[in-house]
């Protein structure tokens, strides 16, 4: 989760080495990508694409057979693009070159944002190292809604309960 | 952006029992009521409902005990 992004160009998907881009209008349905590599590129679920569910070198593999530029790469690590072979096909340099200036999100931290919401609960957004009880989780590129009224059944996350005790501030 | 990589937790939410809300680290807070967006680096935050310093925790929990 968190690592398909909505850009200018399309859709991206990346894993810790490569980005995957998607753009839909040049999908001819070759049906290469889903036959192959199901696990990967699943029509039926969303996001369609899950970069974790394959070794990053069987999903550079796939794409290259993409027919079209529906489906392109490129490494993460913007040196590694640089000198690509050309039996890569799908490469972004031989497909869609303006995606080499592409800034990349993996490694993009975007900032936690806490806002204390009007008489309501205080929500989190983005990704953070979550202590509850004594118990440490990363909550990643999601959110939590913290109850601030102190009436909450769910607490510490807020149930709406402010608004039936008329809580302000 | 590029120091990501220690292991250090660039954020983090603490619940603390009949208490506040702690927040460390990297972070921007938006305080929508009352008009402020700062970037505090901490901040303990009311859970109960009854501080009088909001969003801020003042202590007013304990007196509840």
């Amino acid at each position: 989760m968190g690592n398909n992004k909505s850009f200018s160009g399309g859709r991206r998907y990346s894993n810790d080495d490569i980005t995957v881009y998607w753009k839909p209008s040049a999908c001819i349905h070759a049906t290469y990508c889903f036959r192959e590599l199901i696990e990967v590129f699943d029509p039926g679920r969303r996001p369609w694409v899950d970069m974790k569910a394959a070794p990053t070198d069987r999903i550079i593999e796939v794409v290259n057979m993409c027919p079209t530029d529906a489906l392109t790469w490129k490494w993460n690590d913007n040196e590694k693009n640089k000198d690509v072979p050309q039996d890569q096909t799908n490469h972004v340099r031989f497909r869609r070159p303006e995606l080499l200036d592409d800034e990349i999100a993996v490694n993009e931290v975007r900032p936690v944002v806490v806002k204390v919401m009007v008489d309501g609960p205080i929500v989190i957004n983005g990704t953070f190292d979550f202590d509850n009880d004594g118990t440490r989780k990363e909550v990643k590129d999601s959110l939590i809604s913290v109850c601030r009224c102190g009436a909450s059944s769910k607490m510490p996350f807020c149930d709406g309960h402010h608004r039936k005790i008329g809580f302000t501030g | 952006m590029e120091n990501k990589e220690d292991n250090k937790p660039a954020t983090v939410v603490e619940v603390v029992d009949q208490g506040p809300l702690g927040i460390k680290g990297s972070f921007i807070l938006k305080d929508l009521k009352r008009g402020s967006e700062s970037k505090p680096g901490e901040v303990w935050l009311c859970r109960c409902g009854k501080s009088k310093n909001k969003p801020f925790c003042d202590d007013s929990h304990k007196k509840n005990d």
